[in-house]
């Protein structure tokens, strides 16, 4: 057997689990499973939210190791079932390693909804969540398109790779932004309310999640990295939100 | 009667237009948004103990074991149904509130808001915990009871 070509298969289903925003322990078991099932005695693996290491050892004791950084994450709940399903598939059928790779490769590049729906659902979670803590038809009117821009502005940004603290910052910021010259010129009447609606676009709720279910697996340094990042979303949100209406009450004094 | 229903349906768009974002597709999109509608309703339910942290914390409970139920039945990660369903609990209005009062230089304010925004997710965490370690625990133990009978 072709271990390289193994552990290859085996790291292409992690990296695109991890990439997608599946937890630690999944990407870890996923890899053992896959890689106990083509025969392997006991495989390592590790891996936490931007790297994943794995070593096997072949029938004459060779070890072969491999690490895979992951630069770029996305959160697509709809790819990870898909590539779940695909490492369940693997583990029962042994498919030859050619096959799955390009079945990994498929599933990763599954179409996603189109940029202007995706746009539109922004604007309608925000819409939803201001009505939901308590504005009126005009602050969610406001609110869809303060979701729907912040996704304009989150995407050109994503385009460059910019950093996590960074993006959210702006995204929370463009958020701010119109919905207090809305209120200004009295366009929405609880601008609180038509901030926070848009706002739950932003925030880390799979952070939050995914750092849980990693720490009682006992991934803790995975599940302490995600807390963090949790945390720092929280704060950049805060920032940009802050900068913005600290800025412009100076500028219109209020 | 209202004040329960339309916050729950607002949960539900709201969630079933994350289920867009996250890529999500069929009849899945129902499903996991439920779990937001369900959660948030429990909170409602409990608005009699006048504590939004253990409020949240028992909503959250329901939903992770909501969760775990659906992923056995679509054969779908737990993530899935829990991200979505978690996502009316979590504190944004905190967050902003504590950023307000950071601003207007209200230092006893900001950290109470700072605090019962910390304890609120501090609750969040501590359901979708308590709920996945006792579901691998049930696993692990009717596991092994299988292997000793076998």
């Amino acid at each position: 057997m072709n271990y390289d070509e193994l552990v290859n298969t085996a790291l292409d289903a992690g990296f695109y689990l991890l990439q997608y925003g599946a937890e630690t322990y999944r990407v870890e078991e996923s890899m053992q499973r896959i890689l106990v099932a083509y025969g392997v005695e006991n495989p390592h693996v590790f891996a936490i939210t931007s790297c994943i290491i794995v070593t096997i050892k072949d029938g004459e004791g060779t070890p072969y190791t491999q690490l895979r950084r992951i630069l770029h994450r996305a959160t697509d709940l709809g790819k990870v079932a898909k590539l779940n399903d695909l490492c369940r598939w693997v583990c029962s059928q042994k498919p030859d390693f050619v096959l799955a790779k390009s079945e990994f490769k498929k599933a990763a590049a599954a179409p996603e909804y189109g940029f202007w729906f995706q746009a539109a659902a922004y604007g309608v979670i925000g819409t939803f969540f201001t009505l939901f803590f308590g504005g009126n038809a005009r602050d969610a009117v406001i609110a869809f398109f303060c979701g729907s821009l912040s996704k304009i502005v989150l995407d050109s940004l994503a385009k460059f790779y910019s950093n996590l603290l960074f993006n959210n910052i702006i995204g929370a910021a463009v958020i701010a932004l119109i919905a207090f010259l809305s209120a200004r010129l009295g366009l929405c009447d609880n601008m609180d309310k038509t901030i926070i609606g848009p706002l739950m676009n932003l925030v880390p709720g799979v952070a939050l999640t995914n750092s849980m279910r990693d720490i009682i697996s006992g991934d803790l340094i995975a599940g302490i990295t995600k807390l963090t990042e949790a945390l720092l979303i929280a704060v950049a949100i805060a920032i940009g939100t802050g900068i913005v209406i600290s800025g412009l009450r100076m500028v219109f004094g209020m | 009667m209202l004040d329960y229903i339309l916050p729950c349906l607002y949960s539900l768009i709201a969630c079933a237009a994350f289920c867009i974002v996250y890529n999500l597709r069929g009849k899945v999109i129902f499903f996991s948004s439920f779990g937001g509608a369900l959660g948030w309703l429990v909170y409602l339910l409990f608005h009699f103990l006048q504590n939004d942290v253990t409020q949240s914390f028992l909503a959250v409970v329901v939903i992770s074991v909501y969760a775990e139920i659906m992923s056995r039945i679509f054969k779908m990660p737990v993530t899935v149904f829990l991200v979505v369903g978690i996502l009316p609990l979590v504190p944004g209005s905190g967050i902003y509130y504590t950023m307000e009062y950071s601003i207007n230089g209200d230092g006893a304010a900001f950290l109470n808001a700072g605090l019962h925004t910390l304890s609120i997710a501090g609750a969040i965490a501590l359901g979708i915990a308590l709920v996945s370690s006792s579901v691998r625990l049930i696993y692990k133990i009717s596991a092994r009871r299988k292997c000793v009978r076998g």
